[in-house]
């Protein structure tokens, strides 16, 4: 495995939109110590190159006509390949960010970041590292934390773990009981849950309320 | 993109639902308009009622079982039936009350009014003046087609007839049978110019008449042949059949044969009243029968009497009479007893004497037919199932009795407080008022009842479910309107979301394909500080720097699902997002008491929201930013505070996108506040009125509130939140 290390980093790049393609594949085939293998312009094609079992790299479009790279990613994982997935995106919702990332992706770059970032990333990733810039990173952190769950509906849930009645909740929160009900089977759904213990329950475990005094 | 998929199927449902509506309607109208809907019909007279019957002249009611009409009216028509049908035949058995004149039934008849001849259509009758069947056509004018004797025996009042007439296309076939004979005669006529359709009628001129088992059933061609066969057979064998000597049922009277002599010895009905009390004397009057049931009553151009139990033959609203009988004076009219009644001719009814109320009631009218005017106050029943109306005309009340039978269905839909007209004889009798009205109104048929006008529609009952009515079309109006703004609004959201897609798939690709072609060409020169280099560095920059100003724009673009999420988490995800991490606080506070806000308003809220808070984190670097969403009883207030740099405020800066979080306000009515100085921080207020609520309690208040701002302003109050776009 001595060679590895001195072998140049095989690089294959999916994204659509040509101008893209084309960028990248110049840019990253002036680097020393890399070399783009393919490119393609859907996760179909992908799939079927040859180079895609031969690439230690991909990096990944996830909005993409047909399948999109979350699905590639899945596509990749199913076909046996290898090849670690750094998504290359113009995206950074909360929601693609954890997505990509619950589908196996090792690094997630906006397009805008410059090149050192690039570089160092694909050099993470290649070496079996995780490559999430400090900001995304914060997010995803964020993302992992956060339930769907609205304030009112935490706050329900708080005095709900507490053990209060609908009709107490009602009170407290001057609310009427009606919509307190309605509150509490918003929170079952949405933690998908089974009745108002386990989501109490749930909500403990998971850190979403705290139980003071 | 989902939505014009949807308003396309939304629109191809409202197509179909259309299109159904339409099948509907026309199913319902050929329904309608079947030429053979409801047949066969066959009376109900025997179980006393006649609804389906329309009037036009004649005194007709029902009496054991059918249908009469005593009156010597010419041309008085009963009809029925569907106005589309086309090939039928009606049947049924007459009976002529007269002596001149003639009765029948009607088929195929249009545009029907009160009058001799005012209808289109065909009439077969029984005719006693030349004891012939008469077949004709009417249309507003009478033509006789042809006519020919059924019996040497000749018609005769008070004998059952089987009177049968049917069209077929433009064959108009009449057959009469005389049960008690066994013979047909049978007339038939080809109208050219045919009537297609119509309705059924019974009618009679002068003679009135007893009609029974009609029944009315469509015909075929074959019944149509059937019927001509017959009747050739029965011609051949009448001939051969030498006439029974004519039995009626009902016995002819003597005087109906004897040629009347009016007596010369009679005396004006008024001057009876100036007989003896003590000693009854017989008198002679002659006079018009004007009611027979349930007393004979006969008018002169005097007066009227009454006859109690007279001896007389079957009689006739309209018969010329003269009666001889002891006469017993009255305060204001006479009763003639044990009289005997004979019967001179048929002539036409006499009309009704228009009176007022208050003129009835002293007695000048009794015993007479009159018309009043009234306002129905009430009604019920009487004794022997009569039917009793309370009327008024002013201060003025009476009562008018009808006879049951035709009378039930107009009498149970009768309103309280219709405004109407009633003819019928007048009776100061108080064996008739009971002392309670001044006078009784002793009516003949339904047909001497008319209904002015309805009761006024202004009842109380009306009025509180007009109100509730307009009321509850407000409210759907409202929440109509309201969903149509929030399918407007959802269109909107959607175009912007489409447009963030395209921007990214073109625009902020291009900048990151082009940004990457620059870095590859940077990558290849040698040298890393030529001016070729810093000159590419420059270029690399200015595409990166378009690129994150075109992903801001897409972020701003791509709308937030405002609808299940509260602005201000929305806005405060978005504070943190812009902060990432840095050392800006970040605090959101909710204030009052939250309700749901309309979705325009939210959106605009977190648009404004938005651009304030992307101001104060790039350009006035706080410490502390402060979100603040108040809500009060009709407004909500979004604040947006930094302690940042703050700057001067100038009218002429218009930077900062400040023109347009204005502009933004402006479209929901809502008043925009921004303070700063420099060094002070900078404070941004925006408040928005909310729509009212309407509860029930709410209404009466609104209602006020804007009648109040509309007079007072002398133009229509400004809506609190005007959904126009003008800036």
């Amino acid at each position: 495995m001595a060679d590895r290390r001195d072998a140049p980093i095989r690089i294959l790049i999916v994204d659509d939109h040509p101008v893209v393609l084309a960028g990248l594949t110049s840019m990253l085939g002036t680097q020393a110590g890399m070399e783009v293998v393919g490119s393609a312009s859907s996760g179909e094609e992908a799939l079927e190159m040859p180079q895609a079992r031969s690439a230690d790299v991909v990096l990944l479009d996830l909005r993409m006509p047909g399948m999109s790279g979350i699905d590639t990613l899945h596509a990749l994982k199913r076909a046996k390949i290898k090849a670690r997935a750094i998504i290359l995106t113009s995206y950074e919702t909360d929601e693609d960010i954890y997505r990509a990332v619950q589908a196996g992706a090792l690094g997630y770059l906006l397009k805008d970041a410059p090149q050192s970032d690039m570089i160092e990333a694909i050099r993470a990733v290649h070496g079996g590292k995780r490559y999430f810039p400090r900001h995304i990173a914060a997010r995803l952190a964020e993302r992992m934390m956060r339930t769907d769950l609205t304030s009112r509906e935490l706050e329900v849930l708080g005095m709900l773990a507490r053990g209060l009645t609908n009709k107490e909740i009602g009170r407290g929160l001057a609310i009427s009981g009606n919509t307190v009900r309605n509150h509490v089977n918003s929170i079952i759904e949405k933690l998908e849950v089974s009745d108002r213990t386990e989501a109490a329950t749930t909500a403990i475990r998971r850190g979403l309320i705290e139980l003071s005094n | 993109m989902s939505f014009p998929r949807l308003l396309r199927r939304r629109a191809v449902v409202a197509l179909l639902l259309c299109l159904f509506l339409a099948l509907g309607l026309a199913g319902l109208r050929a329904y309608l308009h079947s030429p053979g809907r409801g047949l066969p019909y066959r009376d109900s007279f025997s179980k006393g009622t006649a609804e389906e019957w329309k009037a036009l002249g004649g005194t007709w009611e029902l009496a054991n079982g059918m249908m009469r009409n005593d009156s010597d009216e010419r041309g008085a028509k009963l009809l029925s039936g569907s106005p589309y049908w086309h090939n039928y035949s009606i049947e049924a058995d007459i009976n002529l009350l007269g002596v001149s004149g003639d009765a029948g039934l009607v088929i195929r008849s249009r545009d029907e009014e009160e009058g001799v001849n005012s209808y289109n259509g065909y009439y077969a009758g029984l005719r006693t003046r030349d004891n012939s069947l008469v077949l004709g056509r009417a249309e507003h004018g009478w033509i006789e087609v042809t006519k020919s004797n059924p019996a040497p025996g000749g018609i005769r009042p008070f004998q059952w007839y089987h009177l049968k007439l049917m069209a077929f296309d433009c064959q108009i076939v009449a057959v009469v049978t005389a049960p008690s004979q066994g013979t047909s005669t049978s007339l038939a006529i080809n109208d050219q110019d045919c009537v297609q359709t119509g309705r059924i009628g019974l009618r009679s001129y002068s003679s009135g008449g007893i009609w029974r088992n009609v029944v009315a059933r469509s015909a075929t061609h074959q019944d149509l042949a059937e019927v001509l066969r017959r009747v050739g057979n029965e011609r051949n064998s009448e001939s051969r059949n030498p006439v029974a000597p004519a039995s009626s049922e009902i016995p002819s009277p003597e005087q109906q044969k004897a040629v009347p002599r009016p007596s010369a010895n009679t005396q004006n009905i008024d001057s009876l009243l100036l007989s003896s009390f003590a000693a009854p004397a017989v008198a002679t009057i002659r006079g018009v029968v004007v009611l027979t049931t349930p007393l004979l009553f006969v008018q002169d151009s005097t007066g009227g009497v009454s006859i109690p139990q007279p001896t007389a033959p079957p009689l006739k609203v309209g018969d010329e009479v003269e009666v001889t009988g002891e006469v017993h004076p009255g305060d204001f009219s006479s009763t003639m007893e044990h009289a005997k009644v004979q019967m001179l001719w048929a002539r036409t009814p006499v009309p009704p004497v228009s009176v007022t109320a208050s003129q009835a009631s002293t007695g000048r009218y009794a015993a007479t037919f009159v018309e009043v005017q009234g306002r129905l106050v009430g009604k019920e029943r009487g004794p022997d199932n009569t039917l009793i109306l309370d009327l008024d005309e002013g201060p003025q009340s009476f009562r008018a009795i009808m006879n049951p039978g035709r009378s039930d269905y107009l009498f149970s839909k009768l309103k309280p407080d219709s405004s109407l007209r009633l003819r019928g004889i007048c009776v100061v009798d108080p064996a008739f008022t009971k002392n309670l009205t001044p006078f009784v109104l002793l009516l003949r048929s339904n047909e001497d009842l008319e209904v002015l006008a309805g009761p006024p529609w202004w009842s109380t009952g009306h009025v509180i479910v007009l109100i509730v009515a307009s009321l509850l079309l407000a409210l759907v109006g409202v929440s109509l309107y309201h969903r149509v703004e929030h399918w407007r609004l959802r269109a909107i959201l959607e175009e912007r979301e489409r447009l963030a897609h395209e921007m990214h798939d073109t625009l902020a690709q291009s900048f990151a394909g082009i940004g990457f072609q620059l870095q590859a060409i940077r990558n290849g020169l040698p040298d890393h500080s030529s001016p070729i280099n810093q000159q590419l560095e420059l270029a690399c920059n200015l595409v990166r720097h378009s690129h994150e100003e075109a992903r801001r724009s897409i972020a701003t673009l791509r709308s937030e699902d405002l609808e299940s999420e509260d602005i201000l988490v929305a806005l405060d995800r978005c504070a943190r997002r812009m902060v990432e991490g840095g050392s800006v606080e970040v605090v959101s506070e909710r204030e009052g008491d939250q309700r749901t806000i309309p979705l325009r308003i939210a959106d605009t809220l977190y648009r404004i929201g938005q651009e304030a808070v992307a101001n104060a984190v790039r350009h006035a670097h706080p410490f502390l930013l402060t979100i603040r969403l108040t809500y009060s009883g009709d407004s909500v207030c979004l604040q947006i505070e930094d302690d940042g740099a703050g700057f001067v405020q100038r009218s002429d800066l218009q930077g900062f996108g400040i023109r347009g979080m204005r502009r933004r306000a402006q479209s929901i009515s809502a008043a925009f506040q921004l303070q700063s100085k420099p060094d002070e921080g900078t404070r941004i207020r925006v408040e928005a009125a909310l729509p009212p609520r309407f509860t029930l309690a709410s209404w009466p208040k609104l209602l006020w509130k804007y009648g109040k701002e509309h007079w007072n302003n002398g133009r229509p109050a400004r809506r609190a939140n005007s959904h126009s776009y003008r800036g």
